[in-house]
C-alpha cells in the first residue's frame, strides 16, 4: 500500500461537487443490506387486514439476531384532491411507524389513532419512525389494471416511473415523540446513521408490492376473473420514491461533526483504494462489469430539469470517454486505481469523476466497508467552545477555512439575496428572498460563509493574545459562527465551502449530497428546491436477498450474454 | 405526556432564539435544557422562567462584567445562568487553575449546572457548585444530588460557588425520555413562534419551490 492522502476539503466540500454525489457501498441502504444478509435476517408478514377499498392495516417484521422490528402500516382509500407530496399535506395514502419489538392490538390500536394523522399525532419512545407515502398515479392504476386483467404491466410504463409509491417524509430521531437516537445508537444494526429510516423504507417497499397485488385481485374478484401475479423481476425493479425538499437540506449545516464523519468515510475509502499498488485480476474485472452495468443505471436516469439535463449529458459523454480510457490504461500496472482517479480528475465532469469514485471503492469491500462504523457522531465534546484559544489562532483558522468567505463582499445583494426561514406552517423550512420578502427577521443561521466572516472582520482590532471567551462574552452574536469554526479545526469536512445565500444557490446540490449517503439513485430535480428520487430500485426483496444479491443491486445486471 | 429529549432541544432552541438570545446562546440553553430533563429535572419548567424574567432584554446587561474578577457580577445585579454557565464552560481551564468561581445574584441557579458537565468532560475532573444549601456534582454523564427541592429550584441565588476537582457521592443516571408539564411547553411555544415567519400563499409557492405538479 501506498500513502495517499485525503482528497483537500477545499476540493471536496464545494456545492456543485457535493450536488454531483452518486451512492457508493458506503451508502446506508447498502450497509443495511449487507448486514441484513451477512447477519440472515428472517421477514415476516405477521397481518394484513385490509379491505377491499384498500383500507386497513398490515406488519411487516425483520428479526435479527438478538431482536425484532415490525413495520406497521395503515393504509387509507385517499381522494385524489387530497394527495400531496408537500409536507404541509394533512393526508396519504398510506402511513407507517417502525415499532420496536412486535406490537400487541392496543399498540395497533394506540398508533391507529396517530400515525394516520402524521405530525398532528403523538408516539412514544416505543416507535422508532414515522413515515407516509403517496401512490404513483401514473403507476399504481396501470400495475393494478393490468394483474386484474391477468396481464403484467408494461415495461416502458415501469420504467418510466420505477416505483408504486414515494414516501414524502421519513421521520426518525425522536421526531413527533418517537424513541430518541440515543436510546438505540449502541445497537449494532443501528451504530450507522439512518438504518432505523433504512430499514422502514425497504419493509415500506415489501408492503406496497403485497398492496398492490391485493388491489389487483380485489378488482380481479369483482370482474369475476383471476388476477396475474405481479412478476418478480418487476417486483423487484420497482423502488420506493421518494420527493424531498427544503426540509432536508438545513440537515448538512446543523449536523457539522456527522456530515465531516460522512465526507471523511467516504475520502478515506478513497485513498485506501488509491494507495493499492498493484490490483488483483478479480478485482479489475469486477470494476469493468460494474462501469457497464452502472451505465445501464445512468441509461435509465431521467429528468426533466434543464441543470440535471446538461449534467447527464456530461455523464453520458463521461461514459464514452472512460470507456476509451479503459481500453488504454494499464490497470495491471502499479498504481492502477490512483492513476485512474487522477485521469478522471483531469478529464470528466464533477458527476462522472464522483461516479468514479463510487466505483474505485466497489471491488474493495474487504478494504474500506469498516468505514461505515465511523459514520456516526457523537456531537457531545465538539459542542462544547474552547474558550482558552487564543484570538491569533482563531484568525489564523478562520483565514484558513474561510477565505473565500472572508474574500467575498457580502454588500452586494447579490451574495446575500436568500435567506433560509422557517415558516408558521408544520415548521416547513424556506427560502426566500432577504431583499422582496419581509424575512430576514426569521433568518436561520444557516450561512455559515457569510457568519465567518463577520466573525472575522469583528475580530479585527482584537489583541493576539487575548482569549476567545472574553470576546465571545463581549459578542454573544458570533457564538454560533465561533463554535462551527473551532469543529471545523477538528472536522475538515464538517463546512461546506460555498455560499449557501447567494442569488445562485441551488438548494438541490445539498439535497443530492445527503440523499447519495442515503444510497438513492436517479435523482430527478423538480425544481432549484425539491426533487425526486428512487431507493431500493433493483433491490432483492426480503425473501430474495441473500449475500449474493446483497450488495450490487443498485447496478442493474447486463442483458445474458454481455457480461 | 414524555416528550423525546430531541423534542425538548428543538423547542428550547427556537423558544431561546425568540426570546432575544444569539444563536450560539439558544444552542447551550437548548443542550442545557436537554441535559437536565435527562436528569429527571423539570427543565422546560426553568427555562421558561428565564425566557419571560429576561425577555428581550440586552444580553450584556445580565451578564459577567469580566471573567477575570474574583466575583462574576453583572451590570444588571442578576446573571443570566445561561451566559454565566456558559461563560464558565469556556473558562474550563481557568475554573481548573482557580479551583473555584463564585458568582454574585444568578437567577434560575439549576440552569447553570448543565454547563459544568460540560466543563467536567473537558476537564476530565468532575465539577461541583453549591448555592443555598444545595450541592450538585457532575463528572458530565452523571449527577450527584445533596439538598431540598425548593432552594434546587428557586429562581435567584444570591451567590453560587463552581470549584474543580469535585468528589462524586450517591450517582444519578441519565435517562433517555421527560416528562414534561404542557403549560411550560406552551409557554416555551410562545417565544417559539415568534420565530416562524407567517406563511404567505407567496411563500408557499416559492419558498419551498413548489409549482410543479407533485401528485402524479
Amino acid at each position: 500500500m501506498t500513502e495517499v492522502p485525503n482528497r483537500d476539503p477545499e476540493l471536496v466540500m464545494r456545492l456543485a461537487r457535493l450536488g454531483s454525489f452518486h451512492q457508493s457501498r458506503l451508502s446506508f441502504k447498502r450497509v443495511l443490506t449487507r448486514r441484513m444478509a451477512a447477519e440472515s435476517w428472517r421477514f415476516d408478514c405477521t397481518a394484513f387486514e385490509i379491505d377491499g377499498n384498500g383500507e386497513g392495516h398490515a406488519v411487516y417484521t425483520a428479526n435479527t439476531p438478538e431482536r425484532t422490528y415490525s413495520l406497521i402500516a395503515f393504509a387509507h382509500d385517499l381522494p385524489p384532491e387530497k394527495r400531496s407530496d408537500r409536507v404541509i399535506a394533512e393526508a396519504w395514502d398510506a402511513t407507517f411507524t417502525l415499532f420496536d419489538g412486535v406490537p400487541e392490538d392496543a399498540d395497533i390500536q394506540r398508533l391507529a389513532q396517530n400515525i394516520p394523522l402524521q405530525e398532528a399525532g403523538r408516539v412514544t419512545g416505543r416507535e422508532l419512525s414515522v413515515s407516509r407515502a403517496n401512490r404513483s398515479v401514473r403507476l399504481w392504476e396501470h400495475v393494478v389494471a393490468s394483474l386484474a386483467a391477468g396481464d403484467q404491466p408494461e415495461t416502458a410504463q415501469i420504467e418510466a416511473v420505477g416505483y408504486l409509491m414515494r414516501t414524502t417524509a421519513v421521520y426518525g430521531s425522536g421526531k413527533l415523540g418517537a424513541a430518541d437516537r440515543e436510546m438505540i445508537a449502541d445497537r449494532p444494526e443501528f451504530r450507522v446513521p439512518f438504518q432505523v429510516e433504512m430499514l422502514s423504507v425497504y419493509l415500506t417497499r415489501w408492503f406496497v408490492t403485497d398492496l398492490v397485488q391485493h388491489m389487483a385481485c380485489c378488482r380481479a374478484q369483482q370482474n369475476g376473473t383471476t388476477a396475474a401475479k405481479l412478476a418478480p423481476q418487476i417486483a423487484r425493479s420497482l423502488g420506493i420514491g421518494n420527493s424531498t425538499g427544503l426540509g432536508m437540506a438545513p440537515f448538512l449545516l446543523n449536523h457539522p461533526v456527522l456530515f465531516n464523519n460522512w465526507i471523511a468515510a467516504r475520502e478515506t475509502a478513497l485513498s485506501r483504494v488509491r494507495g493499492i499498488d498493484i490490483a488483483k485480476g478479480a478485482d479489475i474485472a469486477l470494476f469493468h462489469e460494474l462501469f457497464e452495468r452502472s451505465t445501464l443505471l445512468f441509461a435509465a436516469w431521467q429528468s426533466e430539469h434543464p441543470l440535471q439535463r446538461e449534467k447527464l449529458a456530461a455523464l453520458q459523454a463521461d461514459v464514452v470517454a472512460l470507456r476509451l480510457c479503459l481500453q488504454t490504461i494499464d490497470l495491471s500496472a502499479p498504481h492502477p486505481w490512483d492513476r485512474l482517479y487522477q485521469w478522471a480528475e483531469q478529464n470528466l465532469s464533477l458527476e462522472g469523476q464522483e461516479w468514479v469514485v463510487s466505483l474505485l471503492l466497489e471491488p474493495y469491500g474487504a478494504l474500506v466497508d469498516d468505514l461505515a462504523e465511523t459514520m456516526a457522531a457523537d456531537n457531545t465534546a465538539t459542542f462544547r467552545i474552547a474558550g482558552s484559544m487564543t484570538i491569533a489562532d482563531l484568525r489564523a483558522l478562520l483565514e484558513r477555512v474561510y477565505h473565500w468567505a472572508i474574500e467575498t463582499d457580502w454588500s452586494l445583494p447579490a451574495n446575500r439575496a436568500r435567506a433560509w426561514y422557517v415558516s408558521e406552517e408544520k415548521l416547513e423550512p424556506r427560502l426566500g428572498e432577504r431583499f422582496e420578502e419581509p424575512v430576514e427577521e426569521y433568518e436561520q443561521p444557516l450561512a455559515p460563509g457569510r457568519d465567518a466572516a463577520a466573525l472575522h472582520r469583528a475580530l479585527s482590532h482584537w489583541p493576539d493574545d487575548a482569549q476567545v471567551a472574553e470576546f465571545i462574552l463581549r459578542h454573544p452574536e458570533h457564538r454560533h459562527a465561533l463554535r462551527r469554526a473551532q469543529i471545523v479545526g477538528r472536522a475538515p469536512y464538517a463546512e461546506i465551502r460555498d455560499n449557501t445565500i447567494s442569488e445562485r444557490v441551488m438548494p438541490i446540490d445539498m439535497l443530492r449530497c445527503k440523499l447519495a449517503f442515503f444510497g438513492a439513485t436517479k435523482f430527478d430535480p423538480r425544481s432549484d428546491r425539491w426533487l425526486r428520487i428512487s431507493m431500493y430500485g433493483n433491490a432483492p426483496l426480503p425473501q430474495e436477498l441473500t449475500s449474493d444479491t446483497a450488495e450490487y443491486w443498485p447496478y442493474p445486471d447486463l442483458p445474458k450474454g454481455d457480461a | 405526556m414524555t416528550y423525546s429529549l430531541n423534542e425538548i432541544e428543538a423547542l428550547s432552541k427556537r423558544a431561546a432564539r425568540g426570546s432575544g438570545l444569539a444563536w450560539g446562546l439558544a444552542e447551550e440553553a437548548a443542550k442545557g435544557t436537554r441535559w437536565l430533563s435527562a436528569f429527571g429535572f423539570q427543565g422546560t419548567d426553568l427555562l421558561a422562567d428565564l425566557l419571560e424574567m429576561n425577555d428581550r432584554i440586552p444580553a450584556i446587561d445580565v451578564s459577567p462584567v469580566s471573567l477575570r474578577a474574583a466575583v462574576w457580577h453583572a451590570p444588571a445585579r442578576r446573571m443570566s445562568p445561561l451566559i454565566a454557565g456558559a461563560s464558565l464552560s469556556d473558562c474550563a481551564v481557568r475554573l481548573m487553575e482557580r479551583g473555584s468561581i463564585t458568582m454574585e445574584n444568578v437567577c434560575v441557579p439549576l440552569l447553570a449546572v448543565p454547563f459544568m458537565g460540560g466543563a467536567a468532560l473537558r476537564l476530565g475532573h468532575p465539577v461541583a457548585v453549591e448555592w443555598g444549601g444545595v450541592r450538585v456534582a457532575t463528572d458530565g454523564r452523571h449527577l450527584c444530588l445533596h439538598g431540598e427541592t425548593d432552594i434546587l429550584y428557586t429562581r435567584m441565588t444570591t451567590e453560587m460557588v463552581f470549584s474543580t476537582p469535585a468528589k462524586m457521592t450517591g450517582t444519578k443516571e441519565p435517562v433517555m425520555r421527560a416528562s414534561v408539564s404542557p403549560q411550560s411547553w406552551d409557554r416555551l411555544a410562545v417565544f417559539a413562534h415568534r420565530t416562524f415567519a407567517p406563511a404567505t400563499d407567496e411563500s408557499r409557492l416559492k419558498g419551498a419551490g413548489a409549482g410543479l405538479n407533485d401528485n402524479d
